[in-house]
């Protein structure tokens, strides 16, 4: 996450470099140096100098010390381990035949494999020295696989685990900045694979080339704009009611401790605008891209989710194990700030929707993960599986949690 | 130093500062001992030329390089099959000694000091402080570097630069891609006299 690259560096870096031409000593000639992108806008008081992003601990955590014992959950819910052992777990998808895939970012660049064998999970790796895979989608047989670069498409994956086949490329022409690259992706109600690119900044002006959701055919011909001033959507779904997308947002950093905030948006038609770099969570201008622009002229948030909270997967509730009043709802993925003095959140929350396309409540559900300032666990997807009961990745730890609901 | 190490791995545990801290593992600051002051010298301060000093080097980054090394993703023979015979213990156990042990102290030498000065300016504008810490002792995956020996940190640098090594990103690489083989050398004799820079 330590990345600067950057695609305007090349042309600061020349205006800057015309400017120092005039100064006089040798020092003074070379153009100051970006910061990372992530340290653009740090304040630089001690406090702030010490916050950097962090990356998952290169370690699992064994079976017998994952923090299951810490999570809490509403009454009647249990949780327990279902998979240990699985580096920098990030997303989750389930195959027609029950295999669970898990992608990973940095850290491992792995994409697992999960088969259930009479209750005992075995993890398989089934390709590695990837590019930050964060984004899978499983369509037809065919695992799909984006990196910041491309998407390739592992077929009739479930019958191969052992000896997966080489990826047919499927879409080369992502831009590969690293700096929010890395991909959510998921097959719409549409047969379209929807597929964000994120800003390649804390913040900037990034140009058309991103900060927008788009949405292609399977083959990767015919991209579309679903929406635009997105600044970095790592989760996305679509409502079983009506099929339209409902997406998280991370909000930018360094403006305050308490703002912006995340947010849960919803795309009631092709092409919105959602505000950034000009408008956050809905409701102020920012200080730099903002003059001149109202908040009025985008589409609002639906919800939001809290400052730096990093809210990432999220997914409806269409099982039927839970209570009734969670069908419907929409269960979210909050990472926890890694920029906020005060650490929260990394946590599973549930909102929803009002049916107007807003959100009438957001609660939490499984907390317990923040001990002392410090993160125990950090959640990164939800899934829900077949028989109504919901998966969570926790990348800090390395493990998958089962969410089961027994009654009262 | 066992009663230093079992009062780092108890505030460890306590913050919660790594996932899993296991407890009452003071035998590592004797593995360690037995295994890596050979190299890396008497209390991690390292006298061997190329060889970096462990001391006080933050437990994330020291678990970090193991695993690099354990992966083959950072390149150096001897200690790839040292930590390829590593369980995940050993490679917690290990991490945990070197942040236990106290930073390196200044080098008795003074430096030069218009390569101080040189080194410095270059700090400054390179923004090493971003992510090393505004005194270099950094943090968490970040490398201390202050007083690190002065020749690891050249090499060090050159393979940044190269693109020799490689960490999770290129974060280093990129950071360094503008600098000189001159700037390189100034920048380590800085770091390594840090303190005693005018």
């Amino acid at each position: 996450m330590k990345d600067s690259t950057h695609p305007t560096f090349g042309r600061r870096l020349l205006a800057a470099a015309a400017l120092c031409a005039l100064a006089t000593t040798a020092l003074a000639q070379q153009p100051p140096a970006e910061e990372p992108f992530w340290a653009k806008g740090r304040p630089k008081d001690e406090v702030s100098m010490k916050m950097a992003p962090v990356p998952a601990f290169p370690i699992a955590t064994a079976a017998d010390k994952l923090p299951v014992a810490k999570i809490k959950l509403p009454p009647g819910f249990k949780a327990e381990v279902w998979a240990s052992d699985i580096l920098d777990a990030r997303g989750l998808r389930q195959g027609d035949k029950g295999t669970v895939f898990v992608s990973s970012l940095f850290v491992a660049g792995k994409i697992y494999a999960v088969v259930d064998k009479g209750g005992k999970r075995e993890v398989k790796t089934i390709a590695e020295k990837l590019f930050l895979p964060n984004g899978i989608e499983f369509v037809k047989g065919s695992l799909y696989v984006a990196t910041p670069k491309d998407i390739t498409r592992y077929d009739n994956i479930e019958d191969k685990l052992d000896s997966p086949p080489a990826p047919v490329m499927v879409y080369d022409k992502l831009p590969g900045e690293i700096p929010h690259g890395w991909k959510f992706i998921k097959l719409g109600p549409d047969g379209k694979l929807y597929v964000p690119i994120g800003a390649p900044c804390n913040i900037c002006d990034p140009g058309e080339g991103f900060a927008k959701i788009l949405k292609m055919n399977l083959d990767g011909s015919g991209v579309e704009t679903v929406a635009t001033g997105v600044r970095n959507t790592v989760g996305f779904d679509f409502d079983p009611k009506d099929g339209s997308l409902w997406y998280t947002n991370n909000g930018r950093d360094w403006l305050s401790e308490d703002l912006p905030n995340d947010t849960l948006n919803h795309v009631s038609k092709a092409g919105q605008n959602f505000g950034f770099p000009y408008c956050h969570q809905g409701t102020f201008a920012d200080p730099e891209f903002g003059w001149g622009k109202n908040c009025s002229e985008f589409a609002q948030p639906a919800l939001l989710t809290g400052p730096h909270a990093g809210t990432l997967g999220m997914r409806f509730y269409n099982g039927k194990m839970f209570p009734a009043q969670y069908r419907g709802a929409i269960f979210m993925a909050r990472h926890g700030p890694w920029n906020r003095t005060k650490k929260y959140a990394a946590d599973i929350v549930v909102a929803w929707p009002d049916g107007k396309g807003g959100i009438k409540k957001m609660e939490p559900f499984l907390t317990g993960l923040v001990e002392n300032n410090e993160y125990l666990g950090r959640p990164v997807d939800v899934m829900v599986m077949k028989d109504g009961s919901m998966l969570v990745s926790d990348d800090h730890n390395g493990a998958i949690y089962r969410i089961s609901y027994k009654g009262k | 130093m066992k009663r230093r190490l079992a009062a780092f791995v108890a505030a460890a545990a306590a913050a919660g500062s790594l996932p899993v801290v296991a407890q009452g593992n003071t035998a590592y600051a004797d593995k360690f001992a037995a295994n890596c002051v050979a190299c890396h010298g008497a209390q991690g301060r390292s006298s061997m030329a190329l060889t970096p000093s462990l001391a006080g080097q933050p437990g994330f980054y020291a678990i970090t390089q193991l695993f690099l090394f354990r992966q083959g993703r950072r390149d150096n023979p001897v200690m790839s099959a040292v930590a390829q015979g590593m369980p995940d213990a050993d490679m917690r156990g290990y991490a945990e000694a070197i942040a236990a042990l106290p930073a390196p102290p200044p080098p008795e030498a003074r430096g030069d000091e218009a390569r101080l000065q040189r080194g410095k300016a270059l700090a400054a504008q390179h923004r090493c402080a971003s992510c090393h810490g505004a005194d270099f002792s950094g943090d968490k995956q970040v490398a201390r570097l202050a007083f690190q020996r002065e020749d690891y940190l050249q090499q060090t640098l050159r393979a940044f630069r190269a693109g020799k090594r490689i960490g999770y990103t290129q974060a280093m690489n990129e950071a360094l891609a503008s600098l000189s083989a001159e700037n390189l050398d100034d920048l380590a004799h800085y770091l390594a006299h840090y303190e005693r820079a005018p």
